[in-house]
């Protein structure tokens, strides 16, 4: 059903989109009763948990200037089991609504959850026809897989394609880029992060940071680390020489350093040390504090001659 | 005898067949020191790299009593060859005998007056017999002994730059940090011997013992000699009799120390002349005139914290030494031990102090720096299993919680917290 888009159309998607959609999902889902957590109920009644993948609904809205098209925002729609459409009268009045603060968006098509693209996902996209002629359909995969590394999000379209010599609208996979504006990047990052609201106290928010450079940290290791590894591979010979991929590579490591000078050097060794320095006396206080109680507990328990009478009468 | 060397040979093949063996030997032991004399030649049917347990019994039931000289030095040829053949593993299931082996090794290496002839088996046998580098055996004190004896101290240097964390007796512990004191003096390691001889004096102790007694005072000199100055008062993780009773038993060095803190030559020396044969008792004469030399040092330091420039006939005077030109060595052997950072101008007698040169900002700084905080790491992992340790000592427990029956529930406060920083 899926093959690559021929319509030329350049789509981008802002991350308000995909934050909102998982959101209403997760919501979606939690507000449902969750079912028994043991397996062996659910085979021994013989019905299989249909609950817990509910699939939202809902409509995307944005620009379409020439070949670009942008999905800004995205709201939420209910989904009538009995015809099989969206809720038509509650989208207009949606639209409405939206057209007087956002005058320029149009609706550019709807979204759902769900790991493809199924047959009655196309009654509801031919339904949205006649507000867009060609309307999107933005797949959202909420199952978490760690081993992929991009988004979960899919764009399809929908095109008239001739299958047995009878036309027909299949979807098709399209290509899309990620547009951020930078209010949107920080707010983003901040539900990416998990910050505590308040801010904490200093070693919470300074552990937070540490933890977010370490991670940055290790995925650029480990990326570097796939870059090596296929170098080596191309070097013995066992994937093919590919140059355009050597060009990229040797023009990335052209980028560094960025600065080589010795004043550079000699500041950032500097700098360096100091940190390490501070680490160090920061393990040394942490250390003696342990080696402290450790000496109290000892002279407590097997000292003959210990201080008695430890603390004063608490007034 | 003959049924027991066949079945040594026979099974000491796999570990389990070593087990076996050992239960047969543990009982056939007191046949075998009974029959001590007649056991000799059996031992030439053995092969100590193979049969090492049988051959052990065999050898230690030989040993048991008294030796004479002549046999003391065929015993010493065939117990050093036992040690650089024999299987670790098969030893260490008797480490008592192999211990006792050892120590009468050490004994006819001493008969013999040859202590260097001990010094390179008993290395192996610390090695065959320590189950880590971390752990510290009842060999490690007889080794340090032979080396201290046969003045090669820098082998016994490779054995103490290796950190301790188990010990086996308290008695070893004290021994192995005193002798391993007295070989860094001789080495003129003073730090190191600051620090193994500190050990001694503050380890746990329920009653003041001779060697902690005999490492005090030689803590006392070399602290002035390090450091120039000796703190009055142990640290308070020194055992409560230690921080007692030390003090009075070495009263001539405490007074020794309060004089060099007075900072006149003159007089120290008048006092070391008076005490001289107290000093000379203990051995310790050659390490007191080391602290009245280590004086002058401590006041040309004295010297770098108040003037920038100096001229040598200066410092001859300040110092109390007798000419500028002894000064300028003074000075010149301080520099390059790298007491101090200054320049000499010949041409007009002067001295400049300097700074300390270290910019921290070079690579092998930061080596050295990360190399000290990994260990700081594995020692602080260390510490912390061994405080949850602590924690968990019923002795403890039973006097931390005897102290809080006396108080309200209000005033609840548990064992203490950590820093939150």
């Amino acid at each position: 059903m899926a093959s690559s888009s021929s319509s030329g159309l350049t789509f981008k998607l802002h991350p308000l989109v995909i934050v909102n959609i998982s959101d209403h999902y997760t919501r979606v889902k939690s507000q449902m009763n969750p079912p028994p957590l043991t397996s062996t109920s659910a085979t021994v009644n013989g019905v299989e948990p249909l609950q817990q993948a509910p699939r939202v609904y809902g409509c995307v809205i944005g620009v379409q200037r020439g070949r670009t098209v942008e999905i800004f925002n995205s709201f939420e729609l209910l989904y009538d089991p009995s015809t099989h459409s969206l809720d038509r009268p509650f989208l207009e009045k949606k639209q409405e609504l939206y057209k007087k603060v956002f005058p320029h968006f149009y609706i550019l098509g709807w979204y759902s959850t769900g790991s493809d693209a199924q047959e009655s996902d196309m009654h509801i996209h031919k339904a949205l026809m006649d507000i867009n002629e060609s309307p999107l359909y933005v797949l959202l995969n909420p199952t978490i897989n760690p081993a992929q590394k991009d988004l979960p999000v899919t764009i399809y379209e929908s095109e008239l394609h001739v299958i047995d010599g009878i036309p027909q609208l299949i979807f098709v996979r399209s290509s899309y880029t990620i547009e951020t504006v930078e209010a949107e990047r920080i707010s983003v990052d901040h539900v990416a992060h998990l910050k505590p609201s308040d801010g904490g106290s200093a070693a919470t928010q300074l552990a937070a940071h540490l933890t977010g450079i370490h991670s940055a940290i290790k995925m650029l290791n480990s990326r570097i680390r796939v870059l090596h590894h296929y170098l080596v591979g191309m070097q013995k010979g066992d994937v093919p020489c590919e140059n355009s991929l050597l060009r990229q590579v040797s023009s990335l490591l052209r980028r560094l350093p960025a600065i080589e000078s010795e004043k550079f050097q000699d500041d950032f060794l500097m700098e360096y040390n100091d940190t390490l320095l501070i680490t160090y006396l920061a393990m040394f206080t942490n250390c003696s504090s342990t080696m402290n109680e450790l000496v109290d507990k000892f002279n407590t328990a097997y000292d003959r001659h210990s201080r008695r009478g430890g603390r004063t009468a608490f007034i | 005898m003959e049924g027991l060397v066949t079945q040594i040979q026979g099974l000491s093949g796999t570990a389990s067949d070593v087990l076996s063996l050992q239960n047969l030997l543990k009982q056939a032991d007191d046949s075998l020191h009974a029959e001590s004399t007649r056991l000799p030649p059996f031992l030439d049917q053995l092969d100590p790299s193979k049969h090492s347990l049988g051959y052990l019994y065999f050898l230690e039931a030989c040993t048991a009593g008294p030796v004479t000289r002549e046999q003391a030095s065929s015993f010493v040829l065939t117990i050093a060859r036992f040690i650089s053949s024999c299987v670790a593993e098969q030893i260490r299931l008797a480490p008592d005998k192999f211990i006792s082996v050892c120590k009468r090794f050490k004994d006819q290496v001493l008969l013999l007056e040859e202590p260097l002839r001990g010094v390179a088996p008993m290395l192996t046998a610390i090695r065959k017999l320590q189950l880590s580098s971390e752990h510290l055996t009842a060999l490690h004190p007889e080794f340090l002994l032979l080396c201290l004896l046969s003045k090669c101290y820098k082998t016994a240097l490779s054995i103490l730059e290796e950190d301790i964390f188990e010990v086996d007796q308290p008695r070893d512990l004290f021994l192995y940090c005193y002798y391993g004191g007295m070989i860094s003096i001789g080495q003129k390691q003073f730090r190191k011997a600051l620090e193994l001889l500190h050990n001694v004096v503050t380890a746990p102790m329920s009653t003041v013992n001779a060697i902690a007694v005999e490492a005090f005072k030689k803590y006392i000199l070399v602290s002035l000699i390090h450091h120039g100055q000796f703190p009055t008062n142990l640290p308070k993780y020194a055992s409560s009799g230690a921080q007692r009773n030390l003090k009075t038993l070495c009263q001539p060095y405490v007074e020794l120390a309060s004089s060099y803190s007075n900072g006149k030559i003159a007089d120290l020396e008048m006092y070391v002349e008076a005490n001289k044969d107290k000093f000379e008792s203990d051995n310790n004469l050659g390490l007191v005139k080391q602290a009245v030399s280590s004086m002058y040092k401590r006041n040309i330091q004295r010297l770098t914290q108040t003037y920038l420039t100096l001229s040598l006939q200066d410092i001859a005077n300040r110092v109390q030494l007798n000419s500028p030109k002894e000064a300028e060595m003074h000075v010149l052997q301080m520099i390059k031990d790298g007491e101090i950072y200054a320049t000499i101008n010949q041409k007009d007698g002067m001295v400049r102090f300097l700074e300390d040169p270290e910019q921290y900002k070079t690579c092998e700084m930061i080596e050295r720096i990360d190399s000290s905080i990994q260990r700081l790491m594995t020692v602080s992992k260390k510490l912390n299993v061994m405080d949850e340790l602590m924690s968990c000592d019923p002795l403890y427990l039973a006097k931390a919680g005897r102290e809080r029956q006396r108080f309200d529930f209000d005033d609840f406060d548990n064992v203490p917290q950590r820093y939150n920083i």
